[in-house]
Formats: structure tokens, sequence, C-alpha cells
């Protein structure tokens, strides 16, 4: 190739194309182009932007580099459907029979169980359509069922979240920082399992203290050691043993810490989308903290 | 001119075309590489701090400026940007000069855009250790930085383009289209991830696709470009026929842009699936140029001519290559779907990228630099045998970064799969690797230092040996009384 | 000065001689290449979602996300109706045990207006909203209630099932269909855009 006009249009080119289809595309689905959805079943706008408290903490969760441990994002190798048995009705034989039509493992001997230990799931795992005609065959009996989503994957086997995570979850999070490695667990549902604030500044303080055997480095700096007033304070740590202040003083979370607690028990994704179903027999939650 | 200052080894003055052409790119190079190596030593500093956390997480842990998170930030940006673009620039402009001379006034301009990166690079380093990091990765540098460091590529940039204008021959060389491409791609995704992610944020999780966008045409294409165009200049320089016409560099060129530029979408990502399918097809591709530059390299042509005493880097460069190929494959081979389920968010990523990163290109730049330094200043390096062993330093200390991590990257994420086995058992099993790659990143600082005190000691010996002629010339006035001889 | 030799050497791989031999790209490589990039484009039609912006892993495709789609016409009106209950909507006056509040919100368990066979009267109502006094259970209320015709058809008839078929209220009174909700929308919209006066309410035969 003689020229460098060539060398540049061919370099603009494949650079252009790659521009439009991984920046330009993805803004106009996920970017800009992305409004709040509407949960499932449910009026309700989502994601809700977070409080102002938990804001913060993203920006203290930013600085101190926690995405290069942690990632925020759940994944789920499969969907599959559960049918769960609300209501037998008033004929059980029917029942039986209509079970037994759509192939599940029913006979008519144990017909008269059916009515007993309701809500009951009679099927497991199946595939969707599957689950859906049997709702069909149960309600056309006058019985009443229901489909549960069973969501799939290692991630949501170890509870870190009960679907996996979308564009929507992040709209308003600014910056996203989905991290991507896994030196410590994933925290996209964390506030979730782990909603007592007591516990998260006790671990920022000293992680061993909580968890035996963690690597994570602790962020003492994050608190304040200082001599105790007339009455100790509230929000002084309880600490023992060697971790504990000497007599007089008290340890208390700075701001920072308060806020980056604050931040780690709003995070949650446990709402149903069009996109990311899941069982729906939970109400539809937002994204504010819990309290 | 004085005959009695010229020493053995160093000619104190231009004496022929070929001579003035090499020393007319003697300074700005001299800058670019010696604060690209003053930059590696930092960072594998930074690095050093950060592995050890791993075994004491109380080290340093007392100041936030020392929290591992920020040292891991401010290594990985100190590497990449200090050292990395610098030494790339550098060598670039030496594939550019080529047989053209410099001229005085743009060899000003890349210094001062030089100046004006590093200025970026340390604002943005101690930005990143004060709390100012961007949360990116790959792009850790804040905006104030960020936009320094944009000028000043800028101004060395278009020099290095522009130096091409001034070649005799009508051909471009295959390293040099390159590095060419390489100078416009940077500029492109540089600026685009500046102002999107820094200035004039996106909304949502937009902000990750840019981000590995951007990451993605960094480490693969750009850190390719530049890299494979290096080792090809080596490879042409010491090939025997002067008159072959190989297509197949070109062939490399065009398959690492078009699919380089798509990789980079991790899957099981947060975004709807046509995007990490798009970057898994596109990864696979870059079997492509993998298998090209494998067969280019190693298919009968060849090798580096010279023994390593004359050739100061060839080793180096040999390594890189190697590691290109192999770090290329490790790539492919992670985009397969049953192997990312398995390794995803594990150490083998890691070691994957410090492969790219340091094991080829890295060791690419050393293997430039100890071979273009003799170059352009006409001197042997002064410490002869720090090169031999500063090679291997970092090739021992890249193996046992790059194979424990694997290794124990792939067994992290087998054991991450079966949920009965509780997190903290995963991580404390990862804990044997994690201690073997600290001594690797003991080995490399080391040879960064011996790497520094090489450069420094030839530029002190051309810095003497260009001011001397000038200081007696100037002392030896023929009114100051002395007799000329 | 003759430079010639040593520019010779510099730019060993470009020449200036006629091409004496040239190396091709493999044409193996090129094979693989396109071979490559049709495994790409197939598994790309199965695999990647064509685009939609509603397809995530490990859904390959918007009908298959659509399949997982479990909404009020699959069988879950009830569940539908008690998420429409607790919005909230209802709930906040009607209390979550459907017990009202004495003196203030009637009463939806075991009341005679909810268990009327036809579900005319409680259809206006809840589109509508109720002004003025009322009877429910022999207490007498004299409130208002909001309308609620900015809810779906869906959801208005889902409401109304589950108010009306909830065992644990005491109610058991046949369900209500999106249909019937819309034919009485229809009737209303022009007709009677107030709510509804009691009195009135019990003019209209509730089979309408």
């Amino acid at each position: 190739m003689k020229y460098g006009a060539l060398v540049f249009l061919s370099a603009f080119l494949a650079l252009a194309a790659s521009w439009g289809g991984l920046i330009l595309a993805p803004q106009i689905q996920v970017g800009r182009g992305q409004q709040e959805t509407n949960a499932v079943n449910s009026a309700e706008l989502y994601p809700q932007a977070r409080p102002g408290l938990a804001r913060q903490g993203l920006s203290v969760y930013r600085a101190n580099g926690c995405a290069d441990c942690h990632t925020q994002q759940v994944r789920q190798t499969g969907s599959q459907c559960d049918v769960v048995l609300v209501d037998a009705g008033t004929n059980a034989e029917a029942l039986a029979e209509a079970l037994m039509k759509a192939n599940v493992g029913i006979s008519k001997a144990s017909a008269a169980g059916l009515a007993v230990g309701l809500p009951k799931p009679i099927l497991r795992r199946v595939p969707a359509n599957l689950a859906k005609s049997t709702v069909s065959a149960i309600q056309s009996v006058g019985a009443k069922g229901k489909v549960e989503i069973v969501a799939l994957g290692p991630d949501i086997a170890r509870s870190w979240g009960p679907r996996r995570n979308v564009a929507a979850d992040y709209l308003f999070d600014d910056p996203v920082l989905l991290g991507s490695q896994r030196i410590g667990p994933d925290l996209a549902n964390v506030g979730l399992r782990l909603p007592d604030p007591t516990w998260h500044l006790r671990h920022l303080y000293e992680p061993r203290s909580e968890v035996k055997g963690s690597l994570m480095p602790p962020y003492r700096f994050l608190f304040e050691r200082r001599k105790t007033g007339p009455h100790p304070s509230s929000e002084a740590l309880q600490l023992s043993g060697k971790l504990a202040p000497p007599a007089g003083w008290e340890i208390v979370p700075r701001p920072e810490a308060l806020a980056l607690v604050a931040y780690l028990r709003s995070l949650r994704s446990d709402t149903p989308l069009f996109e990311a179903p899941m069982s729906s027999s939970a109400p539809a939650q937002t994204n504010a903290p819990a309290r | 001119m004085t005959a009695s200052e010229s020493t053995a080894s160093s000619p104190v003055a231009p004496v022929s075309d070929a001579d003035s052409l090499n020393a007319s790119c003697r300074w700005p190079l001299l800058v670019l590489f010696i604060s690209a190596a003053g930059w590696a030593v930092l960072a594998s500093f930074f690095q050093l701090i950060a592995s050890i956390k791993f075994h004491s997480p109380d080290f340093l842990a007392d100041s936030p400026w020392t929290t591992y998170g920020r040292v891991h930030d401010a290594a990985g940006s100190a590497l990449l940007y200090g050292f990395g673009i610098q030494a790339g620039l550098g060598i670039a402009l030496r594939i550019c000069t080529g047989t053209a001379t410099l001229p005085a006034a743009r060899q000003w301009i890349v210094t001062f855009g030089a100046t004006l990166w590093n200025l970026g690079v340390l604002v943005g380093i101690v930005g990143i250790l004060g709390g100012d990091n961007t949360g990116y990765e790959n792009l850790q540098l804040p905006h104030y930085a960020a936009m320094l460091l944009f000028v000043g590529y800028l101004l060395a940039g278009v020099t290095i383009v522009f130096t091409l204008h001034g070649r005799r021959q009508p051909c471009l060389s295959s390293p040099q289209w390159f590095v060419l491409a390489a100078m416009f791609w940077f500029a492109w995704i540089f600026t685009t991830a500046t102002w999107l992610l820094l200035l004039s944020t996106v909304r949502g999780v937009e902000q990750s696709v840019i981000d590995w966008w951007y990451s993605g045409n960094l480490t693969v294409v750009w850190l390719g470009l530049v890299g494979l165009g290096t080792g090809l200049y080596f490879l042409e320089e010491s090939r025997d026929a002067a008159g072959t016409r190989d297509y197949r560099p070109l062939f490399v060129f065009w398959t690492l842009i078009l699919f380089g530029s798509w990789t980079g979408i991790p899957s099981g990502a947060p975004v709807p699936v046509w995007m990490p399918t798009l970057s898994m097809i596109a990864t696979l591709a870059l079997a492509v140029p993998l298998l090209t530059i494998a067969v280019t390299v190693y298919g009968g042509q060849p090798g580096l001519r010279g023994n390593s005493n004359s050739r100061a880097g060839s080793r180096f460069i040999q390594f890189a290559l190697a590691a290109w190929v192999a770090a290329t494959a490790l790539k492919v081979i992670s985009a397969l779907p049953e192997a990312a389920s398995r390794i995803d968010f594990t150490w083998f990523m890691t070691a994957q990228a410090e492969l790219n990163t340091y094991g080829f290109y890295a060791m690419m730049m050393f293997g430039g630099i100890y071979w273009i330094v003799p170059q352009v200043t006409g001197m042997e390096w002064p410490l002869r045998k720090a090169v031999g062993v500063h090679f291997w330093l970092a090739a021992a200390g890249v193996l046992l970064i790059v194979l424990p991590l694997a290794i124990g990257g792939v067994a992290q994420g087998m054991k991450l799969n079966h949920a009965s086995i509780p997190f903290i058992d995963v991580t404390a099993a990862t804990l044997p690797y994690l201690r073997v790659s600290t001594m690797g990143d003991v080995l490399i600082f080391i040879g960064h230092l011996l790497f520094l005190s090489n450069l420094l000691a030839v530029t002190v010996r051309v810095v003497r040996a260009w001011g001397m002629p000038r200081y007696r010339s100037v002392m030896m006035e023929p009114s100051a009384g002395e007799v000329e001889p | 000065m003759n430079s010639d030799p040593v520019q010779d050497i510099l730019t060993a791989g470009d020449s200036r001689e006629p091409q004496s031999r040239s190396i091709a790209v493999p044409i193996w490589l090129i094979v693989l290449m396109v071979l490559l990039l049709y495994w790409g484009a197939v598994y790309f039609d199965q695999n990647g979602g064509w685009f939609s912006a509603k397809v995530y892993s490990p859904y390959r495709s918007l009908q298959e996300v659509e399949s997982f789609q479990f909404r009020a016409g699959a069988g879950d009106v009830f569940e539908l109706g008690r998420m429409v209950y607790n919005k909230p909507t209802c709930v906040a006056c009607h209390q979550a045990s459907g017990q009202g509040n004495p003196g203030q919100f009637p009463p939806l368990a075991a009341s005679e207006w909810v268990n009327e066979p036809e579900p005319g009267r409680m259809i206006r109502l809840v589109l509508n909203g109720l002004q003025g006094p009322i009877t429910v259970k022999g207490q007498s209320f004299n409130n208002s209630m909001v309308a609620w015709n900015m809810l779906s058809d869906q959801e208005i008839a889902a409401v109304i099932t589950y108010v009306r078929q909830n065992k644990e209220w005491g109610n058991n009174a046949p369900a209500v269909t999106p249909a019937q909700v819309k034919s009485v929308r229809e009737k209303i919209v022009k007709a009677h855009p107030a709510p509804f006066n009691p009195d009135e309410l019990m003019k209209i035969s509730p089979a309408e």
C-alpha cells in the first residue's frame, strides 16, 4: 500500500463502523434513548433514582476503587418455570384428570391429596409453554394455579440476586461501575442480602471482624477516632478485643462512611421487568433503600 | 571540530548524511524514552504495593492515598499512559522519520508535546491517588489530566504523521502503515471516550459500553498496531531478500483493525445480547490476524539477524511476538461461550491482559528502545550486561505473573460456578497463585530500575559528548591566548 | 557525501528495483476467515436477538422473552388484582383486610355491594367514583370515592375480580372480564362523567 491517504481512509472506515455499531447504536438503545420502564404487572416506573446520601456514597465507592474487586452485575444462564397449585377448586377428580392429560405425574388415587397443603408446586423446572398450558388446564376445571419463574445460574444460586441485571437497573447511576473482577462478592443486591448498617460499618472498619479470612483492606480512614464526650456517641462503633479503642476514646464513622453504607444498602435489583422476568409472587419493589 | 574530544565509541558531530538524520530525532526520542522509563519504574512500584496488599491487607492501609483501589488504578494508568503510549510515540517517530531529517522545529514540538503528556500523567496520577479516579477501566485519569494528555498527543502525533510527508520514497513500508493508522486511532478513541465519559457523560450502562469499546480498541487495536508495527520493522530490517513484496502484513493490518475494533463487550454483560454476541464473533475472528502473524514470523522467514551483543533488544522482540500470539490465542479462547462462563471475572482475565500489555507490548517497547537508541545516538549501551539481565528478569517476571494467575483464574472460575463452595473459600484458594505473582512483580520492578539506569547513563554520555566540544569551543576563543593547533 | 549504501540498508523492504518475489496470504487463511464469518452470522441469527433492546442472554429472541411473560391473560388475574389493589390504590382507604374504616370508608369484606351477582354497579363506582351517603352492611357512610377511570380495563377487571373472589374476606362472587368493564365504560363515558350517587346506582340494574 503506497499512499498514506489510503491507510488513513481504511482506518477511518473501520473505526467509523465500530463507532456506529458499538457507540451510536447502544446510545440509542440503552443510553439517551432509554426511558424508565414499567415494572411488570405494575404501573410503577423503574428505576427510581437513588436518594441523595446514597448518591454521595456512589462517589465514595468510585473514589476508593471498590470496583476493582467487586462486580455489580448478576448473570443468568437460563429460565424455567414451576407450576404452583393455589386452589384445588371443588372438583378434585376433574382436576386430577386435567393434570394427567397435561402429563403431570398424578395418579387418580392421589386426587384427594391434591387439596392438601396448598399452595404447593406440582410441576418443577419445565419450559414456559408447558407451564402455560398446565395452568390453563387447571383453570378450565375451576381451580387456580400460577406459574413461578425460576432463574438459573451460579450467581443466582449464590443468592446474589433473584434475576440477571439489565440496562434499566443502571439508568440513573453516575458513574456506572460494573466491575470486572470478583475478588470480593458481587454487590448488585447487597442491600437485600445485608441490610444492617452496623454490619457494613464494622466490615468497612475491619473486614476480618465480620468475615474471617477476608482479603479486603480495612478502610479505617473513613472513620474518626475521638475522645468520648460526657456520653458515648450513638454512632460509635461497638468494637471488642484488639479492635476496640482505648478507654475514653470512640470510633465514629465519618460522613463518607455513612454515605457509602447508604449506597450499599440501596443496591437492589429485584423488580420483575419485561426483559428480565422473575417470579411475580412478590409485589413490585422500588429502588429505595431498605429501611 | 576538536578531534581530541571524540571517544572511541561516539562520533561527536554529524559527519555523514546517515548520521545527521539519525541525530535529528535524538533529543525528542531520549526525552520520550527516559520519561517512559521513569513511569515504568513508578508503575511497577505501585503494582508491587498493590500486590503486597493481598498477602497483608493492613499494609499501608491507613491512608486513603495508599488504599488498594487507588494504588492499583495508579499503577495501571502509569504503565499504560506514562510508559506505554510514550514509548510507542517514540518508536513511531523513529519508524516514520525513516530516511527523512527531522527539522529542529519539529523536534521542539515533539519534545513539548512529550512534556505536556508527562505533565498530564503526573497530574492524573496525583489525582487518582487523591480520589479523583474516574472508575472507568483503562481510563482512570481524571478529566483535567485527560485534556493535557490530549493536547500533548496531538502535538506529537501530528508531527509524526507529517514526517511521513518528508519521506523520499512514495511507498510506505508496512510498519509505517501500522504506525500511521495508530496515530489516528488513538486520537479518535481517546476523544470519544474522554468526551462521552468524562466531560459530557452519557446515561446509564452506555458508559460501560463506551468504556469497553475504548479498552478493546486500546489494548487490542492500538497496542497491536504499534507493537506489531515495531516487530515488523525489525523483521524487515533484518530480512535478507531486499526485493520481496510481502502481502501478509497488509492482511494483518486489515483484519486487525476490522475485527479488533469490535471486541471488548464481555459476555453476560447487562446489555442487550446482540452487543456481546458481536464482540464474541469479532474476538473469534482475531484468530485470522493471529495465524497470519504466526505464519509470517515463524513460517520460514529468517529470524532476527545478529547476536544479542550487537543487536541489543532482539531477544525482547522475539519474546514479545511470541507473547502476542499467546495473548491473542488466550483472548480468542476466552471468547467461546463455554470458556467465558468459567473465566469471567477471574484472575484469568487479568493474566491475559497482563500478557498482552506487558508480555507483548512492554517487551516490544523495551526491545525497540534498546535497538533504536544506539542507532540514533551512535553510542552503545554503557551497562552492557544490564540489558541481558533486564531481559531475563522481565521474561521471568512476566511468566511468574501470567502463568499462576491464568491457572488460578480457571480454578477460581470453576469454583465460582458451584454455589455450594462458599465465596471465602474461593478467594482463599487463589492466594498461593497470588504469592507467586507478587514475586513476578518484584522481578519486573528491578528490571525497570536497570532499564532506567541504562537510559540515564546513555543520556549522560550523549549530553557530555554533545556539550563538551561546544563548551570547549566557547572556552577556547583565539582571543583568550590559546594557540590554535 | 555518498550515503546510498547506508540508505539502502535503512530502506530494506522498500525497493526501487523491479519486484523479484512476492509472498501472498496463504489461501487457507482466507478460507478460514470466510468460514469464521459465516459461522458468526449463523450464530448471531440464532442467539443474537436480532438487535432487539429487550432481549438479554439467556434469552435468544423476543419470542422467547414473550413466552415468559405471565400477565393477567395467562391466568394470574387474582394476583394482578391484588397488585392493583395494593399499589396503593384501594388499600389506602379500604385497608389490606378489606375492612375499611368505621365511619369513614365502607368495608369490602362480605359487603352486599360487592357480592351482587352482576357487576354493573361495582364497575360503575370504580370507574367514576362515588359521592353521597351509602349504606353498607347496615352502617352508613358519607364520603367521596375517587374515580379510577385512569386504570386500564384489564386492571379494573382484575381488581374487581380480586375483591369479589377474595375468600379470606368472605366474598364469593363471579369474576369480571375486561370486556364487561369496557362495555360499561363506553356506556357512561359520555352519559355520566361525574361520580355516581349511591341512590342513582340503586336505580340502575346491575346487569347493565
